[in-house]
């Protein structure tokens, strides 16, 4: 009867192990794919980046590029006639305006709105919030001419305007975190005769340091980006942002795939380090962002 | 008591003066301008604006074909991200489970939507290019000779091609919000089913589905927006080419206005899409009953 029983009980472990070993070879052959087909493009410009023109017409997209006499001649295109750091210079510049005036705005209001009552604070709620709801590009239709009109066209100062005015995705990441702020803080302060702009600075500005550290990922990502209003308002080549630039490439006389793939590779490589580095914050981040809508 | 009152208007002055001029001026202002030039056939630098009433909406719903057969491309986003939701879940319950290696295939999988999306565009359009394009020689390795096409100049084959665009980009983004969501179910639970004997599959239909309702709803939102709102990748890669093919409604709405300088009928364009938006936000609230935050 022991036996038997025992017997049994092995046979069973052992199928289970086996079907286990079935599924984990399935789970890592779908990975597997996945992997391969996000890489593929990738490295079809990576490779396409280290080869001449002739090679390019030539070589299967695949093949290595020959790493004894590695072509470094599109990336030296790119950098000198290309002037792709001038991008970068702008485009972190723009970066950190943006995340410096929209941490600021944004936690002053959320302040404001979170820890106080007044007349047509109503209003002014469901106006942020058509804010959010009006898609980015459309509305450039109508904000066009005012951009013109008050003399921000052409500088740098039109997309961090927009990025201030427009991206109210803050106000919601602050006021979830503003919740968890008890207010009793606030009270106790004020009865050491704290006054409210002390409060803000000492108290609220400091603790709301994790939701600007998420604002700071999920604006430097869209800023970074970010396509459209760089290619609208800023049209003159000395602000050229990353995005822009890569624009300029491929509408340019250098519109030929080795520069432009040498180009893609400069502008994605730093991207993919600070995403290594940083992926936990930018996980969290963008999640957090994300639940909003 | 009173100075505290005092007090407490300077900073709501001082604190909102900016962000509300930002508001009103860049956003509010907008938005009624684009509704007043809707109803004229301003063409984007005349002094005087031509009222010439329901005219512009009249055309958009009867007289313009290209704008619905562009509406019909986002409706070919909408469906396709829509059916790829199922694998996303499927590829999060995969990454939630504890096997080794789950955290660098979640790195590879949310890497796309991280990369600029210009350079993304530009490396798709040398990866379906009919000269020197990956795509074609990689078929013509595989023998698959019948399978090469002119993926992003065929007009019944170009949408399907900025479609896998767009899913290569995204999908990884799902699949993490997903995979937060699953994250979030306490463990006890899935054990507990363990126990019981539910086996794999058992548990995806009746404890992880149920779990993760709010975000599947949130996804299919989410969708629905971005579909109806699609327009970098059309337009840095085809340019909404060939011809019209591969337009859609945000990037001919654009082009009504900066290309053909019809600002009335772009603004018209506006209007319907933010109203599409707004009715669609109606629906999300009060029909499925989604509370903002949730």
């Amino acid at each position: 009867m022991q036996t038997s029983f025992r017997i049994n009980h092995d046979v069973r472990k052992q199928s289970k192990s086996a079907s286990l070993k079935l599924d984990q070879w399935l789970i890592y052959s779908i990975m597997a794919c996945i992997t391969v087909i996000v890489f593929l493009p990738m490295l079809v410009v990576l490779f396409a980046s280290f080869k001449t023109a002739p090679q390019i017409g030539n070589d299967f997209p695949l093949q290595l590029p020959s790493l004894t006499n590695l072509n470094l001649e599109n990336y030296m295109v790119v950098f000198t006639k290309g002037k792709i750091l001038l991008g970068f210079k702008n485009s972190i510049f723009l970066v950190v305006i943006s995340v410096a005036v929209n941490a600021l705005l944004g936690t002053m209001t959320t302040y404001c709105l979170h820890r106080f009552d007044f007349k047509f604070k109503k209003t002014l709620i469901a106006l942020f919030a058509l804010g959010m709801v009006i898609p980015g590009q459309i509305c450039e239709i109508a904000r066009f001419s005012i951009m013109s009109r008050i003399g921000v066209y052409n500088t740098i100062w039109a997309p961090v305007i927009i990025y201030a005015a427009a991206d109210l995705m803050q106000l919601y990441i602050y006021m979830q975190f503003i919740d968890k702020i008890p207010v009793s803080l606030d009270e106790s302060a004020m009865i050491d005769g704290a006054t409210y702009f002390q409060i803000f600075y000492k108290i609220i500005f400091p603790l709301l340091k994790p939701a600007t550290a998420t604002l700071a990922i999920i604006k430097a990502v869209e800023v970074m980006n970010d396509m459209y209003i760089p290619y609208l308002y800023m049209p003159s080549a000395k602000l050229r942002t990353v995005t822009t630039t890569l624009m300029s490439f491929s509408s340019s006389q250098f519109s030929a795939w080795e520069y432009l793939s040498a180009a893609i590779v400069v502008v994605m490589v730093p991207t993919i380090l600070i995403y290594i580095v940083f992926q936990k914050y930018i996980f969290a981040g963008i999640v957090a962002g994300a639940v909003k809508e | 008591m009173n100075s505290l009152k005092t007090q407490k208007n300077v900073l709501l002055i001082t604190f909102l003066f900016i962000p509300v001029l930002l508001l009103l001026v860049f956003v509010v202002y907008p938005t009624l301008k684009l509704l007043q030039t809707s109803f004229t056939s301003w063409d984007g630098f005349s002094e005087v604006q031509q009222i010439i009433g329901f005219k512009n909406y009249k055309d958009l719903i009867f007289n313009s074909k290209e704008i619905w057969v562009s509406l019909k491309n986002n409706f070919l986003y909408f469906i396709i991200h829509l059916g790829f939701i199922p694998l996303e879940i499927i590829a999060a319950v995969i990454l939630n489970s504890k096997l080794r290696g789950m955290k660098f295939f979640k790195s590879v999988v949310f890497m796309p939507y991280i990369i600029n999306g210009v350079a993304v565009a530009y490396a798709f359009s040398f990866f379906f290019s009919p000269v020197n394009g990956a795509l074609n020689e990689i078929l013509k390795m595989l023998s698959l000779e019948g399978w090469i096409q002119n993926w992003l100049s065929n007009p019944s084959v170009v949408n399907y091609s900025l479609v896998s665009v767009s899913l290569w980009r995204y999908s990884g983004f799902h699949i993490v919000l997903f995979l937060a969501a699953l994250q979030s179910i306490p463990e006890d639970i899935i054990e507990a089913a363990v126990v019981d004997g539910a086996n794999a599959f058992k548990r995806l239909i009746f404890i992880i589905l149920p779990s993760i309702k709010i975000v599947v709803e949130l996804m299919l939102f989410l969708n629905l927006r971005g579909a109806l709102q699609v327009f970098d990748i059309p337009f840095v890669i085809t340019q909404g080419g060939p011809g019209t093919a591969s337009s859609t409604f945000a990037l001919s709405t654009i082009q009504m206005a900066f290309k053909y300088k019809n600002f009335g009928m772009a603004s018209t364009m506006g209007i319907s899409l933010i109203m599409m938006i707004v009715v669609f936000n109606w629906v999300q609230k009060n029909i499925f009953g989604l509370k903002e935050g949730k």
